[in-house]
């Protein structure tokens, strides 16, 4: 096999949702915060466009899973900072266990096959 | 919102460009780089705001608008899809406006929902003696009716009844004449009903002008007054407010009118015929009838009830407490029973059923019939949607391009299916609007057919009410889901890639199934309409013209009142003698004979007679009281003996003329002539002696047995309720004239001359017999016009279908048509191939509406006069006519297919 990075694969419904909160878990950030982590935390495996960003957040607020409040980035721009509410942390627990579940699942439909 | 969400976009990009610029871009190359890693800007706003609203809706709108403006581009598909749709939805509509108002309505009175009804069956008469019920399955042992003592002892005896109201029953009114104190004006006929004082407090309805009883005025003793109703205070007086306090003159009894009930009520029973225009006290009733009063008689039960029961009574308790006052009632009475009453007494019972829509002989008497009209107008409206949604498959098929086009543009399968469906219910809604219309004229059209001739009136209108726009509007829907559901199936079956596949070549396989599905189910329910609507109209051929016994071209009947006019006995036979040679005098009349009641036109008394020399023979019979001239102006043949004459007065022996089925029932292959009979007991077995048998002739209930007596004569009885009868048979009420030709005028004639002879006489109308005969049958030929006018609307729109379906189909495979004729197929050959691929569905729909047909024909059976439900002939004939109608819409289609020219099918492939 050549060696080449394989194309980045699309997200499935959720899954945007889900790191977006787990990474607000850890702390506050803003939207253009938030899109340079995914890119640089995936090692650019995942294809993400980075306006995707804003319908995602614009529903976790909606769900009540966000609170956003104005205040300025490290470079003086007055921008919108992002904050994992109490819910939003139940939510992305039950979320990420359900997803290691599939995950679990998937692997195990595949294992014997590649054995 | 939406400025906060540009301005942090914003933000995210200038962000995104510095660190860019700081890592060595250039700022311009920086800029583009930054935007095409974010995406589009413009959809990522939308779509984040799209999240805080309602997406459906707003999209719905959008189709909506989209759906209006494609609807405009084919302005004739729109028309002929709105239209069939109105049909349909009108048609489905007129029935229920009828069915709401005769089947569901309560009546317009305070909390319906607290009344009850004591009693369960709606009579139309009365009910003589102590025991009631039809005796049918069970014993005869349930009561619905009550006399004026039952009533108020269960008055008494109820406290849980807030108020118990008793009314006259049935369509059988007080016949009234009325006339306003001080006025020259003839007396006016008007109709009656004797209602207890608190019956208008019980139905919580207070006076629009003046005021209603109290209990006071329905005492014995009491001032007589009435209320009128709005309708009349309308139609007969004109809004007139001097009516409230004046004094009328009612069968020549002054009473005092006090009150105008308000617009809208028409009391507590709903009848086809004679809706009350005064309502009196029960009182009253003594002043009114004279000796032949109702009111004391405890045997005599005319009375319903109907109560407001206080809140929180149970009604199974409060039904079990009127059961045991009832038989605390009758015990009472024991005393006075016959001895069949002795023996059943102690099991009559009764029921109590809800009362808010109160008594309606018109419900017990079009029950069926509407029911029967609301199937029909709903197969009429299937085969209407059936057609609807093939006229848009077809369209869809051939946008299938566009639709794929949006698929591949990525238009998602619930947006796909979603702006089908929005075309389909802004047509059908469209539809409803144009239907409503259609179901103010249809509905317009049934109350005419229901009610011909009389002047009668009926608390149904067809204005379209709100529960039945609710309907209209939910059949709306429930079509457009119907008929657009399939459309929109096959337009999100759509894949993508057919947009790219350019070629529009087609071959037969394309037209879709679901079309030829829907011409089957239209051609099966059309078969069903058209054999049932044929059975109706033959049935109703039938009944008219079934053997009378009579003819009845050239002969009129006038209706006459003698007894509300005021005539007393003595003068009724110088009256008929003046009356019937006045008319004989008018041009063209050839004979004339008057008669108390007339063939066809109702009913005759039953009376139980005994006949001398024969111990055993004894038995029910009509009779009824005529003058000499009545059997020639009828045109009764005398097959033996001879008629009633001039001579047989009150000077000679009392005379009767009976008929064939009496001469047959009581004598048997004897002579009658010369014999004797009379009314029960055995003593008056010699009162009357037959002269003469008339053959038989229909008075309403086929061929009785029947005995006419002599006007100028009368006998006396014993007992004052027989003695009662035979005075009240002298007021004879109808004057039969035969006077063949159609002499010009004759109806007018007859009135002036009338007016000449006896200016007080209330006349109620001159009608031919033959719109006599056709009332009777109104009810049928409504039900047979209106299956029928469904039954074309129903072929009609099949034959469209089936024209559509062929058309299209011919017009998708123009091509392979000249293929096929450039390969050596002749015209006839495809012209069998396009009728082939026609009579194909024609024929699995026949199939199919056979067997339904003959299923519907066992559902409508009752209806049914002297047809069988399943009649072969009357079923091909029905299939034959489809036949046709599905040939002639096929062939059109065909003979295009004929002229299809190879040479230019070939250039396009």
């Amino acid at each position: 096999m050549p060696k080449r990075k394989e194309e980045p694969r699309d997200l499935f419904p959720g899954a945007l949702e889900m790191m977006v909160l787990e990474i607000l878990r850890r702390r506050p950030l803003h939207g253009y915060a938030l899109a340079q982590h995914i890119r640089e935390r995936s090692d650019e495996l995942l294809r993400v466009e980075e306006g995707s960003l804003y319908p995602a957040l614009q529903r976790l607020l909606k769900a009540e899973l966000v609170t956003a409040e104005w205040g300025v980035s490290a470079s003086g721009r007055r921008v919108r900072i992002y904050r994992l509410t109490a819910k939003g942390a139940k939510h992305l627990e039950r979320e990420v266990s359900k997803f290691e579940q599939m995950l679990e699942g998937i692997t195990r439909v595949l294992a014997p096959a590649k054995s | 919102m939406s400025d906060e969400l540009s301005e942090e976009i914003h933000a995210h990009l200038d962000e995104k460009v510095e660190e860019l610029v700081a890592s060595g871009m250039k700022r311009e190359e920086a800029e583009h780089a930054a935007r095409r890693e974010f995406g589009n800007v413009m959809l990522t706003e939308e779509k984040a705001r799209e999240i805080w609203k309602w997406p459906r809706l707003e999209n719905f709108l959008i189709d909506i608008r989209y759906a209006l403006r494609t609807l405009r581009k084919s302005p004739g598909f729109t028309a002929v899809a709105i239209l069939t749709l109105a049909l349909g939805i009108g048609g489905t509509t007129a029935i229920f406006t009828l069915v709401q108002q005769v089947m569901l309505r309560s009546l317009p009175v305070v909390k319906p929902g607290q009344l009850w009804r004591i009693g369960d069956a709606v009579e139309c008469c009365y009910s003589d003696g102590y025991t009631q019920g039809n005796g049918g399955r069970q014993l005869k042992n349930d009561w619905s009716l009550f006399s004026w003592e039952a009533y108020k002892f269960l008055r008494a005896n109820t406290p849980a009844f807030e108020d118990l109201a008793a009314f006259q029953i049935g369509e059988n009114n007080a016949e009234l004449a009325v006339r306003r104190a001080g006025s020259s004006a003839p007396a006016q006929a008007a109709n009656g009903e004797y209602v207890s004082g608190n019956f208008f407090r019980t139905f919580g309805i207070s006076a629009w002008r003046g005021r209603l009883f109290t209990d006071a005025d329905d005492r014995e003793g009491a001032q007589p007054v009435a209320v009128m109703s709005f309708r009349s205070w309308r139609g007969m007086y004109g809004s007139d407010p001097s009516v409230v306090g004046a004094t009328y003159y009612i069968n020549g009894h002054p009473f005092t009118v006090i009150g105008i009930t308000p617009p809208g009520f028409f009391g507590a029973k709903i009848a086809s015929s004679d809706m009350p225009d005064f309502w009196l006290p029960l009182t009253t009733e003594p002043l009114m009838a004279g000796a032949t009063s109702r009111l004391r008689n405890p045997r005599l039960a005319w009375l319903d009830l109907i109560g407001r029961v206080r809140p929180g009574t149970h009604p199974k308790t409060l039904q079990a407490q009127l059961q045991v006052e009832l038989r605390q009632w009758l015990t009472s009475h024991v005393p006075d029973m016959t001895a069949q009453e002795k023996a059943l007494w102690e099991q009559q019972t009764l029921h109590l059923t809800s009362g808010g829509a109160g008594v309606s002989l018109m419900r017990e008497n079009y029950r069926q019939a509407l029911w029967l009209l609301l199937m029909a107008a709903g197969c009429v409206l299937l085969v209407a949607c059936a057609n609807v949604a093939n006229l848009l498959l077809a369209r869809g098929l051939k946008n299938r391009r566009q639709t794929a086009l949006r698929a591949a543009l990525g238009a998602s399968r619930a947006r796909l299916v979603c702006k089908a469906l929005a075309e389909s219910l802004l047509l059908s809604v469209f539809g409803a609007a144009l239907g409503t219309a259609v179901a103010y004229a249809g509905a317009s059209l049934i109350l005419r057919l229901a009610m011909t001739g009389r002047a009668s009136w009926i608390p149904v209108s067809p204005t379209p009410s709100a529960p039945t726009l609710l309907f209209a509007l939910a059949v709306s829907v429930i079509t457009g889901v119907a008929f657009g559901a399939a459309p929109a199936w096959i337009a999100s079956q759509t894949r993508p890639v057919e947009a790219l596949r350019g070629a529009s070549r087609s071959v037969a396989g394309n037209r879709h199934w679901a079309q030829k599905a829907l011409v089957i189910a239209q051609v099966a329910v059309s078969l069903v309409l058209l054999s049932a609507a044929a059975m109706l109209g033959r049935s109703l051929r039938n009944l008219e013209h079934q053997n009378f016994g009579f003819d009845a071209s050239g002969r009129y009947l006038v209706s006459i009142d003698p007894k509300i006019s005021g005539y007393k006995q003595e003068q009724l036979v110088p009256l008929f003698r003046e009356i019937e040679s006045h008319l004989r005098s008018i041009p063209g009349v050839r004979m004339v004979g008057s008669v108390l009641e007339a063939p066809l036109n109702g009913w005759v008394w039953p009376h139980d007679i005994r006949v001398e020399g024969k111990p055993e023979a004894g038995g029910s019979t009509g009779w009824t009281r005529i003058t000499p001239g009545f059997f020639a102006a009828l045109g009764d043949k005398i097959v033996m003996g001879r008629p009633i004459t001039d001579e047989d007065n009150a000077d000679t022996r009392p005379v009767a003329v009976v008929n064939e089925a009496f001469a047959k029932r009581f004598f048997g292959k004897e002579n009658p002539i010369g014999r004797h009979f009379g009314p029960t007991p055995r003593k008056n077995a010699g009162m009357y002696q037959i002269v003469g048998v008339a053959s038989d002739v229909d008075f309403g209930d086929g061929p009785e047995p029947i005995c006419f007596l002599p006007e100028a004569q009368s006998t006396h009885f014993g007992d004052p309720e027989t003695e009662e009868r035979e005075v009240w048979s002298h007021y004879l009420y109808n004057v039969v004239i035969w006077a063949p030709g159609n002499p010009p005028a004759i109806e007018r004639e007859v009135k002036r001359n009338l007016a000449d002879v006896a200016p007080n006489l209330v006349m109620n109308g001159v009608r031919p017999y033959s719109e006599i005969i056709h009332a009777d049958f109104a009810q049928q030929n409504m039900i047979a016009s209106l299956t029928g006018l469904f039954g074309v609307l129903g072929l009609v729109l099949a034959a469209v279908g089936l024209y559509g379906v062929t058309a299209h189909g011919v017009e998708q495979r123009t091509n392979e048509i000249g293929v096929r004729m450039a390969l050596g197929a002749d015209r006839g050959s495809v012209l069998v191939m396009v009728l082939r691929g026609a009579f194909w569905q024609v024929g699995i729909g026949l199939a199919l509406g056979i067997p339904a047909a003959i299923g519907a024909g066992h559902l409508i059976a009752n209806q049914l006069f002297g047809v069988r439900p399943w009649d072969p002939l009357m079923l091909s004939g029905a299939a034959l006519l489809l036949g046709l109608a599905a040939l002639i819409a096929a062939i059109i289609p065909a003979d295009r297919a004929m002229r299809v020219d190879p040479a230019m099918a070939l250039r396009n492939e």
